[in-house]
């Protein structure tokens, strides 16, 4: 066993004991099953380019075991930035000072996995098993989880303002097991955004599990921003299931850390269901991330529409999978999909595969992938009107990418997600 | 203001320019006209300092510095302005960002205070006004989806707001319909003053009707063949450039 499975074990066993019989029970199946899937190594087909072995040599522990996170709290900066209402989550634990809930509606319900009784963590459990099924770090996720969120929204209510999480990696040699479950009632709608930020420049590791479930004609728009330190290591897998016209929209960007993976799965499993799958990945010097996605069309009549881009420098590397099924009567399916990467050095590295599997013969499916430098001659021109070299590039680079953080439907998240990928140049996003 | 002293230049081992002698003084209007391939436009690039033909030979001299010395923007900072031939599209970068930002690196090397956005825009309005072009053009992405025509009149608007000390404009007039060769023409003109200098490159004596040159040049396989006044245009327009070659003057005339 590798350092970090030693640990990992040591975190499992010491939250087992905290647990009742059903808790137990639940926590001891789902460390059987990661036993059983085993440590991903770059042996394993969805594993090939990405290699865990910097993962692998570090000791982390589980905040559960000692429950004292957070005293200092997370960077002011960050929390400034956030508005209510927000939900902030230190090391994986729910810190109720920190966050501020006025403006959330009467539909809207939050419950902590913390203050759940044995039996409804069961069901919390039970809902949670097809986004913890997509990788083994979804079953570590159920067999250490520390907190987790359970939010429903009733049907018809519709929150105007979006509703904040933010997950600190606060304290080095941690690593933090959170999940959270979202249920959208009919013709409900929410914007939620993730903040995923790092205070610290020690190895973390952060491993959400988010799973959501869309009843007819529920509207969510998922925005994911992470930003955490520089040894960070985020593993995170989101499942989503669509019933009858409902729209769900997923952003993503993934700007720092040591290593990140994201797994994500959207089913489409009701006639006229939407989803939007965007995002931005960026990495510099030994950096690496990676997205497994998936689009399952499982019923006619729904349509996809996912891009993802990517900007790589230095000894970075990313990887793109990304996987659409349209199954056999999903008749009427529309789907896009597509990757667009820059690399800015010739040591840069991204492997990028679609995966298309169409079942269904009446359809309209369409997929590319390019793989390109900046733009010389738009580098120039920019140059021959004073701006400096610098500047052109970053300019440039933004301008790759703004086409995702653009399709953002919420202006001030919009906004917001445009200061972050920015710095200096943020007065161009107008155009 | 500017002094060019057998430029030479290459794309790969090909040569391209082959000893190029020109003098624009202040508040003069130079025309080179010429063949195609002859090399303008390598000219035009290699002033403003693009890197992918390789000066191999000679010097330029611009306001008394070695312009080849200086950085794309520095030269653009002091005052060089080169309205392409073909204007390059970069979708996510907005015109008026563009437009601002270029401006105020340039007040900034001149060491005036920036713009705020409110003088800017006034600024930016009036001279849109010049170009009778639609305000909506300014929050599109730099010429994304712009005609042939409205490229080039965004050429001219970049350059009256930026007001240059040396305009090299690159076949501005081709592709502009009757009405916008007469408003370009006015936006270039609007610009003339005893500072300034301009160089335009063409193809057309009827640009030439319009903004009226002081010297013609005739750039022909790398080199200047002929200069004149504007009586050569015309003489160009009559007979073509078949008789060009055959002067075969060594080392070209220049005013
Ligand atoms: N990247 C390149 N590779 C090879 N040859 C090149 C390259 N760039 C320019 N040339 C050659 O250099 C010569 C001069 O080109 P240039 O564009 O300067 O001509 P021009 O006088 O502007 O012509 P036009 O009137 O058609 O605009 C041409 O023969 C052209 O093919
Ligand atoms: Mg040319």
């Amino acid at each position: 066993m590798n350092p970090f499975l030693t640990q990992c074990r040591a975190s499992f066993e010491a939250q087992a004991t905290l647990e009742g019989a059903v808790g137990r029970e639940r926590r001891q199946a789902e460390w059987t099953r990661f036993e059983a899937l085993g440590w991903p190594t770059t042996r394993l087909e969805d594993w090939k380019y990405t290699a865990l072995s910097g993962l692998e040599k570090l000791s982390l522990h589980s905040t559960a075991e000692s429950r004292e996170a957070g005293k200092d709290g997370p960077p002011e900066l960050t929390l400034e930035e956030v508005p209510a209402p927000r939900l902030v989550f230190v090391d994986g634990l729910f810190q109720p000072a920190l966050s501020m809930l006025e403006g959330l509606p009467e539909g809207v319900h939050l419950r902590f996995w913390s203050e759940l009784d044995a039996p409804a963590r069961e069901r919390f459990a039970q809902k949670m098993v097809p986004a913890r099924s997509l990788t083994a770090f979804g079953a570590l996720n159920g067999a250490l989880v520390t907190e987790g969120i359970w939010i429903t929204v009733d049907a018809g209510c519709a929150l105007e303002i979006p509703l904040h999480l933010v997950k600190v990696s606060q304290t080095g040699q941690r690593m933090s097991h959170g999940a959270l479950l979202l249920e959208m009632g009919e013709d409900s709608e929410l914007v939620l955004q993730e903040h995923c930020v790092g205070n610290t420049d020690q190895p973390t590791h952060s491993n959400w599990v988010t799973a959501v479930e869309l009843a007819p004609r529920a509207r969510l728009t998922l925005v994911k921003v992470q930003k955490e330190g520089i040894l960070s290591y985020h593993t995170a897998a989101l499942h989503a299931l669509q019933r009858a016209g409902s729209r769900l929209q997923v952003f993503s960007f993934a700007l720092s850390g040591a290593l990140g993976r994201n797994d994500i799965t959207l089913r489409l499993i009701e006639p006229h269901a939407e989803c939007v799958l965007k995002g931005v990945y960026r990495v510099a010097d030994r950096a690496l991330q990676d997205f497994h996605t998936s689009i399952e069309h499982d019923s006619p009549h729904c349509t996809s529409d996912e891009c993802f881009k990517g900007v790589l420098d230095g000894t970075g590397k990313a990887v793109f999978n990304g996987r659409v099924r349209v199954a056999l009567d999903a008749q009427k399916t529309a789907s896009r999909q597509s990757n667009h990467n820059l690399l800015l050095s010739d040591k840069a590295e991204v492997n990028t595969k679609p995966q298309l599997e169409i079942l269904a013969d009446d359809v309209q499916c369409s997929h590319g992938t390019t793989v390109g430098q900046l733009d010389e001659e738009q580098w120039f021109y920019l140059r021959t009107r004073g701006i400096a070299a610098d500047l052109a590039r970053t300019l440039l680079i933004q301008a790759f990418t703004l086409e995702i953080s653009e399709a953002i439907p919420h202006a001030g998240v919009r906004a917001a997600v445009r200061r972050l990928l920015g710095g200096t140049t943020e007065e161009n996003g107008h155009v | 203001m500017l002094s060019i002293r057998n430029l030479q230049a290459s794309v790969g081992d090909k040569p391209i320019l082959k000893g190029i002698n020109l003098d624009v003084k202040a508040g003069e209007v130079h025309a080179i006209m010429g063949p195609n391939g002859s090399g303008k436009s390598t000219l035009s690039n290699v002033l403003a300092g693009r890197e992918n033909a390789t000066v191999t030979g000679g010097s330029v001299t611009y306001q008394g510095k070695d312009l080849l010395a200086l950085a794309v923007e520095e030269r653009a900072r002091e005052g060089v302005f080169l309205a392409f031939q073909y204007p390059v599209e970069i979708p996510g970068v907005g015109n008026v960002y563009l437009l601002k930002a270029a401006l105020n690196a340039q007040r900034k090397h001149r060491g005036l205070p920036e713009l705020d956005a409110m003088d800017f825009l006034a600024l930016v309005k009036d001279k849109m006004k010049l170009m009778e072009m639609n305000e909506s053009m300014l929050y599109r992405a730099v010429n994304e989806g712009f005609s042939g025509g409205e490229k080039k009149r965004n050429e001219i608007l970049q350059m009256v707001v930026l007001e240059p000390c040396l305009a090299i404009l690159d076949e501005t007039d081709s592709g502009l319909d009757i009405d916008a060769l007469k408003v370009v023409s006015h936006g270039v003109n609007s610009l003339r003053s005893p500072d300034r200098a301009m160089i335009l490159v063409t193809h057309y004596q009827r640009l030439l009707d319009y903004i009226k040159p002081d010297f013609v040049h005739v750039l022909s396989d790398g080199r200047i063949q002929r200069s004149g006044g504007p009586e050569l245009a015309l003489e160009l327009e009559r007979e073509g450039y078949a008789w060009v070659g055959d002067a075969g003057n060594e080392g070209a005339v220049t005013p």
